[in-house]
């Protein structure tokens, strides 16, 4: 392909994401200056691969590198505050342990959940274990799929919808419990 | 505890996940609209799906992040560069030859979706297969069968009669549609809407009243092949039972009157009305299907 052709495809398919893809490294890394430095990180990548980009959901695909980025870049810049990932035994745990703390019936009402400030909320999801925190915020905020979201992550269906739930109640939870 | 035997989970935190799924959009028709009966019989069902909802709209209103028009230009400027050298140009900006293992694992993963959807050009990794659609798959088709053996079960019997071809052929095609993840391919109670997808699909769009008034909801439409041809298909819900009404177009405009043709434990009524040859099909009783018909040919008039 000319680098013509490539430099367009580049354009069409990294251009109209970048917003998701700050909104994605910004939850990831915890604040705006790291994640434009992220978004930039994986733009070069993105450059450099686009050629391996053949259809399918390009936010995806995109969105699959600067999650890889985001990762790399905290390990090389903040070795100490980086958590394991991928341990999938201790994951499970965790969200049996979150699961059994909370009762179904005892989540607030909506409507509380409705009026919560922006700030409140986005204090509950920087306060999520990476895990739960990472799929809320593929799905709700990015609009992945279900699908999408198992296959970056590279976890079955079933867990994405666990940890999104996991993820779901205890931002409720949180929510509810302000004044 | 009540039990359902509508195919959906049975446990609290089963179906805690599928109100997710049903307010993700992640649901096919039939699974949605057992989930949304599960949430208006119980009170707390009904809170945990309002709580969900209300969560979700306020984590979509929050603030994202701007993207300034200098750091679209940068990102602007990376897609300018030689596509052949673009970590020369930028690899001493970024100064860290670490980045390089990033890089390969970057564009890899690139290429193993790429693979994914071209299978042509590599082999996909079985990871990514594995961790494809099928889990996700296999449980919708799961939810659906169930709640087919559950609904239909005494009239789960094999369909073995060779009399009519094409009645043959349209029970098989009701049953995979009620087997399948789903049995509609637009799913819309709005016949403006539906009749436009077929007239686009296949340049035919039959009468397609919604019959809601009359018990009969209009709920999407799937395009069909009877003998070869795509043919619409309707999809009505009457209770808990699927309605499929093949519309074949007509040539000759005979115009018959309904003639049961009921086999395989479907009940199917067969008519024309010059313009189109209908089939109905369902596993409802053979009443209840007429009563539809009548309805049908009274509102397609």
């Amino acid at each position: 392909m000319s680098d013509r052709a490539l430099a367009e495809r580049f354009n069409e398919v990294v251009l109209p994401h970048l917003g998701d893809a700050l909104a994605l490294a910004r939850w990831l890394t915890g604040n705006a200056a790291d994640a434009e430095d992220v978004v930039q990180d994986a733009c070069i990548k993105a450059h450099a691969g686009i050629a391996g980009y053949a259809g399918g959901n390009p936010r995806a695909w995109l969105l699959t590198i600067v999650r890889n980025t985001a990762y790399t870049w905290m390990s090389r810049n903040r070795p100490r505050g980086m958590m394991a990932v991928g341990d999938l035994g201790d994951l499970d745990e965790m969200a049996a342990a979150h699961g059994a703390s909370l009762p179904d019936e005892d989540g607030p009402e909506a409507s509380l959940i409705a009026k919560s400030d922006t700030a409140a909320l986005e204090a509950a999801i920087a306060a999520l274990p990476q895990p739960f925190r990472e799929t809320l915020v593929l799905r709700d905020i990015n609009g992945l799929s279900y699908r999408d979201i198992s296959v970056m992550l590279a976890v079955p269906i079933g867990t994405v919808m666990s940890r999104l739930a996991r993820a779901r109640g205890l931002l409720a939870s949180e929510l509810g419990r302000a004044p | 505890m009540t039990v359902h035997d509508d195919g959906l989970p049975n446990d609290p935190e089963g179906i805690r996940l599928m109100i997710h799924a049903l307010v993700d959009g992640e649901l096919d028709a039939a699974a949605a609209l057992a989930v949304e009966r599960r949430i208006a019989a119980d009170p707390a069902l009904a809170a945990e799906h309002a709580r969900i909802l209300a969560l979700q709209g306020a984590v979509s209103r929050l603030p994202r992040p701007d993207v300034s028009d200098a750091f679209r230009a940068r990102i602007a400027a990376i897609g300018m560069a030689s596509s052949q050298q673009p970590m020369q140009e930028q690899e001493p900006q970024r100064g860290a030859p670490s980045a390089l293992p990033g890089l390969i694992a970057g564009a890899g993963a690139g290429q193993r979706r790429a693979a994914d959807t071209r299978p042509s050009q590599a082999r996909p990794s079985p990871r990514v297969r594995r961790f494809g659609s099928f889990d996700w798959r296999a449980m919708a088709a799961s939810i659906v069968m169930t709640a087919v053996l559950a609904s239909g079960a005494t009239q789960w019997v094999m369909f073995n009669s060779a009399s009519d071809s094409i009645a043959a052929e349209i029970a098989g095609d009701h049953r995979r549609s009620l087997l399948a993840a789903s049995p509609i391919d637009i799913v819309s109670s709005d016949r403006h809407t539906v009749k436009p997808w077929l007239d686009a699909r296949i340049g035919v769009s039959p009468p397609a009243p919604d019959l809601a008034t009359d018990g009969f909801a209009l709920i999407g439409g799937r395009v069909e092949v009877v003998s070869g041809k795509p043919v619409p298909a309707l999809v009505y819900r009457h209770r808990e039972h699927l309605i499929t009404l093949i519309a074949e177009p007509q040539q000759g405009g005979r115009i018959t009157e309904p003639k049961d043709v009921s086999s395989g434990g479907f009940s199917m009524v067969h008519w024309s009305d010059g313009a189109f040859s209908y089939w109905a099909i369902s596993d409802m009783e053979r009443p209840e299907l007429d009563d539809f018909v009548a309805r049908f040919r009274k509102a397609a008039v």
